[in-house]
């Protein structure tokens, strides 16, 4: 019973009270169908809208590869609709407890401040990692449904590098929720950033390695391609580097006591 | 574009295809907004516009529900952990 074990535990009852333990994996379970079944019902889509005005749509250019799709499923789902869910429900990871005094009452106990991120940290992602796997599964089952077969390793290679992309979300978003104290100005602040990042992604390849998002790119080129990038070790140790640096920033903010307004 | 469609056209679709691939879709739909409305009739004289957020919930599919986990669980009990 330590006290990193009994503050995980706490979290996970909170997010069974919020219900969040069945509608998070719900909704990543739509967002995961959704790309593989419109792919899939695009030339209808594209007919019926167009019949009449002359547009014929070449057979062979419909014809969609599965590791495309679920590529697509990472790229514009996952990381559009799915940071924007994933930061608006962890904005309060920290900010409520300021709020309601629960960190200053968690600090007078004999807690280290290690144990309280560490347990926040190890519940919430967890918790996003099943939610966000249960996603892909679901879309590589339509996938394999209505398209072609993806290579399994493959498949699992794509995920646990996407992972360590998630992981970097949930502690960027961790450090702006302990830096500031409005839940709109955190979830503001994270999701630009976060999709900044994103846009910046497989611009260059110098930019490419210094930034986390660089590993959802090569989350999809490990679909597509099927082949691992010579750059991905180097960018999965620097975006490794970015989450211990956010989460030391929090562990300073949260010692020190800065979260005090003044 | 055709827009309208009659009654007789109903018999040209093929259900059984359709549904196939879009079952999972309305069931997931489906058991989100029972939770949501579920957890607003029990927060009932807590929340704030609750005849609101049923509308929203019932109406703007799978949107909806999102909404209310996400931003329309405010102004419960102050004595609870976190709000």
């Amino acid at each position: 019973m330590t006290p990193l074990y009994i503050l995980t535990k706490k979290e996970y009852v909170q997010m069974f009270r919020e219900f969040k333990i069945i509608w998070l994996p719900l909704v990543f379970m739509f967002l995961g169908a959704t790309q593989p079944v419109v792919t899939y019902y695009l030339p209808s889509i594209l007919a019926a809208l167009g019949g009449n005005q002359g547009i014929t749509i070449d057979p062979s250019m419909t014809q969609q590869d599965g590791a495309q799709v679920i590529a697509a499923t990472l790229g514009s789902q996952f990381d559009q609709l799915g940071i924007m869910i994933i930061v608006i429900s962890m904005m309060g990871i920290i900010q409520s407890d300021k709020a309601n005094g629960m960190l200053d009452f968690i600090l007078t106990r004999p807690v280290k401040v290690g144990a309280y991120i560490g347990g926040k940290l190890l519940s919430n992602f967890s918790f996003i990692a099943i939610s966000v796997m249960l996603g892909y599964f679901v879309s590589y089952v339509y996938v394999n449904f209505l398209f072609n077969n993806i290579p399994f390793l493959e498949m699992i290679l794509a995920i646990v590098f996407y992972l360590i992309w998630v992981l970097f979300i949930l502690c960027f978003t961790f450090m702006i929720s302990t830096i500031f104290n409005g839940q709109g100005v955190i979830a503001l602040i994270s999701i630009v950033c976060l999709l900044i990042f994103k846009i910046f992604s497989g611009l260059h390849p110098i930019i490419d390695l210094l930034n986390p998002a660089g590993m959802s790119q090569h989350a999809m080129m490990v679909l597509i391609t099927g082949s691992i990038d010579s750059h991905l070790y180097g960018n999965m140790f620097i975006t490794l580097v970015w989450i211990t640096l956010t989460v030391t920033f929090s562990h300073y903010w949260i010692s020190e006591k800065k979260y005090h307004k003044n | 574009m055709k827009l309208h469609y009659g009654l007789n056209d109903f018999k040209d679709i093929d259900w059984l295809a359709v549904l196939q691939i879009a079952a999972p879709f309305i069931v997931v739909g489906l058991i989100l907004i029972l939770i949501a409305l579920f957890d607003l009739y029990r927060h009932r004289n807590e929340r704030s516009n609750v005849l609101l957020w049923t509308i929203v919930i019932l109406f703007f599919n799978t949107i909806g529900p999102i909404l209310y986990f996400t931003i329309g669980r405010k102004g419960e009990k102050p004595n609870e952990v976190r709000n």
